[in-house]
């Protein structure tokens, strides 16, 4: 279909067939061989020893500083593809954040497995996915007036463990304050697109997420009989699965749409803090009927640890908050649209941009 | 992804957004000359045969049909962003509606050589006004019911029948009517049904007016009591009218006024947050979101309608989704305000509208009821 697009009417904002093809298949068969679900979840070395092997480990990052050079449509894809899976792997946090950071901050990047956060002035972060397992922590670091980013060796810092709601490793790093404050200077915009990035990269594992569990969902009610027929024959489970399917297209196309405008403009399109909020809100809310009406349709088989579907909705859940709450994003897009006011809210839903004042 | 039910997101190229530049600036011109005052759910509420004309004049209807029809030979994405820009501005445009989004496609799809040179022109000029006749007083959801049947006489049809929910058949040249021409086979149910164009001023039409519950006159019932239909004033085959009416069913629900027909309430409910008139509410930005997130699915739509793609799942997906949503804003406002109307203010002016024209969102053009059938079907559930 893309191929008869006028590029001066519409373009498309696909990812690259072959690669979403690989990485279906890669996915595809981690999942049916992965080990049973557990109630945590650790980094599985073999497969990111692949993926690391496949350019896939920091697929967005230039080729200049050891990345792929993919656009972030492939990216998307990616992080979509693997949560999907319920692959335990740090994508985002070393793939599309610490490799980025480094690379703005002219750093030099080994390629060890790296997690990232922001600490707080005190020097201590919350809710540092995978902190355990990383070589380093790249740090962003509010210096004053200054943003500072640093590469700390793992050894330099203070990491207590935790687990977020999904299980995953999720830690608290305290760091010397020394080793922040030697960071390399950034500007103050990689300051504000870390959380963008960070938002719209778990807005796409969010939309992975909720469209494999539709899959589950949609081969449970096909398959499960009840009364001497498929439930998924009854209109009452026919309007969960069909609000399901709705909610996860909403979340998908608002995802999208911020991910082509993060690629079209490597990231200098000013519209991109209001595509970013579309994206959280949509997912965020789509994740509470999502996940609602996907237990209510598996039934008690579902909420069992040995069942696929709590390797998929815990995760949806843990990242939906991550990268400023729903709330926060509600509240972002509320300030937006009052500030942009009648005349000029339009604008601000078809550009993201409210434009002048009439 | 593997979840294939949607089309994915484009996005809009420069062409879309000059012509959108174009639309806006003639209708801020419109607004400021005092042509119109902005009005909720515009598409079936608001008439006015000047303004559907001055939008003739410049090219904005008729925009798919070729230009030997009177035409603009224009791509079904430009015809959408017309039509949002329209729609956010809550422009009169019921008098167009119907024939500029399906009528005009379906007679270019199966009209003859004759019916087309007979209404596309006039279609275009936005002079000749379209209603449906579909839904009857027993036929509803389960439209291959329908009652209304055509007998075969010399020359053509006598067809005998009552048709409701007719939109503005008071103010319309002509409708077409789903009829019934052989036997119900029970079956076979979608088989002998048959399209009519018929002439609203012929003998033998009686217009009734339906009151909605504001009080206005929207909707009609339309008696044909033995009405003539010449032979060329069948449309397409004699027996096709079920496939006939609903291969264009994509069009007529993935569009954009089945999610801005409230669009008016929400951008003023921003202005009154920004001003204190309301409260300060996250809700607001979830509806924004909502609506963005809506904009570019319906665009998608469009998208693949336009390469020929089947997109009645994807269609159905959008209705639900936005007709919930523009009604769901009405509600979100309604529960931001206090008791006691402000009858000069525009917010209440629109929220009271909003009100009373929602329960007709998630009805008209397939209740969401039908289109989560839809949905379910193309999951694979039935």
């Amino acid at each position: 279909m893309s191929a008869r697009l006028d590029p001066r009417l519409a373009a498309s904002t696909a990812a690259d067939a072959d690669l979403v093809a690989m990485l279906t298949e890669l996915f595809e068969d981690y999942r049916t061989e992965r080990p049973a679900p557990r109630e945590v979840v650790d980094l599985d070395p073999d497969l990111w020893q692949q993926l690391d092997q496949l350019g896939l480990t920091r697929l967005t990052a230039p080729e200049s500083s050891g990345g792929s050079g993919a656009s972030w449509f492939d990216g998307a894809a990616l992080l979509g593809l693997a949560a999907a899976a319920g692959a335990p792997a740090p994508l985002l946090e070393h793939g599309f954040l610490a490799a980025w950071l480094l690379d703005e901050a002219g750093l030099p990047n080994d390629g060890a497995l790296r997690t990232v956060c922001r600490p707080d002035p005190a020097g201590t972060a919350l809710n540092v996915t995978y902190g355990r397992d990383a070589s380093g922590v790249v740090t962003l670091f509010e210096d004053g007036e200054q943003w500072r980013v640093a590469d700390v060796p793992a050894g330099r810092a203070t990491i207590r463990q935790g687990r977020n709601l999904a299980g995953e490793p999720c830690d608290t790093v305290e760091f010397d304050l020394d080793d922040l404050s030697a960071g390399a200077l950034v500007t103050s915009e990689v300051g504000e697109q870390f959380h963008l990035r960070g938002a719209l990269a778990r807005s796409a594992q969010v939309c992975g997420g909720l469209e494999r569990i539709v899959q589950v969902v949609v081969a449970h009610v096909r398959e499960r009989e009840q009364f001497g027929r498929p439930i998924g024959r009854f209109q009452a489970v026919q309007r969960l699965v069909a609000d399901i399917a709705a909610e996860a297209s909403l979340a998908r196309a608002a995802t999208d749409t911020a991910v082509a405008r993060a690629a079209a403009s490597d990231w200098a399109d000013p519209g991109l803090l209001f595509a970013v909020g579309v994206a959280k809100s949509c997912t965020g809310h789509a994740a509470s009927v999502v996940v609602r009406n996907a237990h209510q349709a598996l039934g008690a088989i579902g909420t069992t640890l040995e069942h696929e579907l709590h390797v998929l909705t815990k995760p949806v859940l843990a990242r939906r908050s991550e990268f400023g709450s729903i709330h926060e994003w509600d509240e972002t897009l509320t300030r937006l649209a009052t500030s942009a006011g009648h005349e000029r809210l339009w604008s601000l839903i078809t550009t993201g941009r409210a434009g002048p004042h009439h | 992804m593997t979840l294939t039910l949607m089309p994915p997101v484009v996005s809009e190229g420069p062409a879309l957004t000059e012509l959108r530049l174009q639309v806006r600036a003639f209708l801020d011109e419109q607004i400021a000359d005092g042509r119109f005052v902005s009005h909720v759910d515009t598409w079936l509420t608001r008439w006015d045969r000047d303004f559907t004309r001055e939008l003739g004049r410049r090219g904005w209807l008729g925009m798919t049909i070729p230009p030997e029809y009177g035409g603009h030979g224009r791509t079904f994405l430009e015809r959408f962003v017309v039509t949002e820009e329209l729609l956010v501005v809550g422009a009169p445009v019921a008098a167009q509606w119907i024939a500029d989004r399906q009528i005009g496609p379906s007679l270019l799809r199966y009209g003859t050589q004759e019916q087309k040179q007979a209404y596309l022109p006039g279609i275009a000029r936005g002079e000749v006004v379209f209603g449906i006749g579909m839904s009857e007083p027993d036929s509803g959801s389960d439209l291959a019911s329908v009652r209304t049947r055509g007998e075969r006489v010399e020359g053509g049809w006598r067809v005998t029948g009552t048709k409701v929910w007719t939109s503005g058949a008071h103010e319309a040249d002509a409708f077409f009517a789903l009829a019934r021409t052989a036997p119900l086979d029970p079956a076979h149910r979608h088989e002998g049904l048959s399209q009519f164009i018929v002439d609203l001023h012929a003998p033998g039409i009686e217009i009734r007016p339906i009151i909605s519950m504001g009080g206005d006159h929207h909707f009609n019932e339309v008696h044909l009591g033995g009405v003539f239909i010449p032979d060329d004033r069948v449309l397409g085959e004699v027996g096709e009218g079920w496939r006939q009416v609903t291969s264009e069913l994509g069009y007529e629900r993935s569009g954009p006024e089945r999610f801005l027909s409230t669009y008016q309430l929400l951008a003023e409910a921003a202005s009154a947050m920004g001003e204190g008139r309301l409260p300060q509410d996250v809700g607001l930005g979830r509806q924004v979101a909502r609506v963005a997130a809506l904009h570019q699915l319906s665009f998608a739509v469009s998208t693949a309608l336009e390469a020929h793609a089947d997109a009645d799942t994807a269609a159905a997906v959008v209705k639900v989704l936005g007709t919930s949503t523009e009604g769901d804003i009405a509600d979100y406002v309604d529960m931001l305000t206090a008791t006691g109307w402000v009858e000069d203010e525009d917010l209440y002016r629109l929220l009271h509208a909003a009100i009373i024209q929602r329960p007709g969102f998630t009805l008209r053009g397939g209740t969401n009821e039908i289109l989560r059938g839809v949905i379910a079907r193309g999951l694979g559930l039935r």
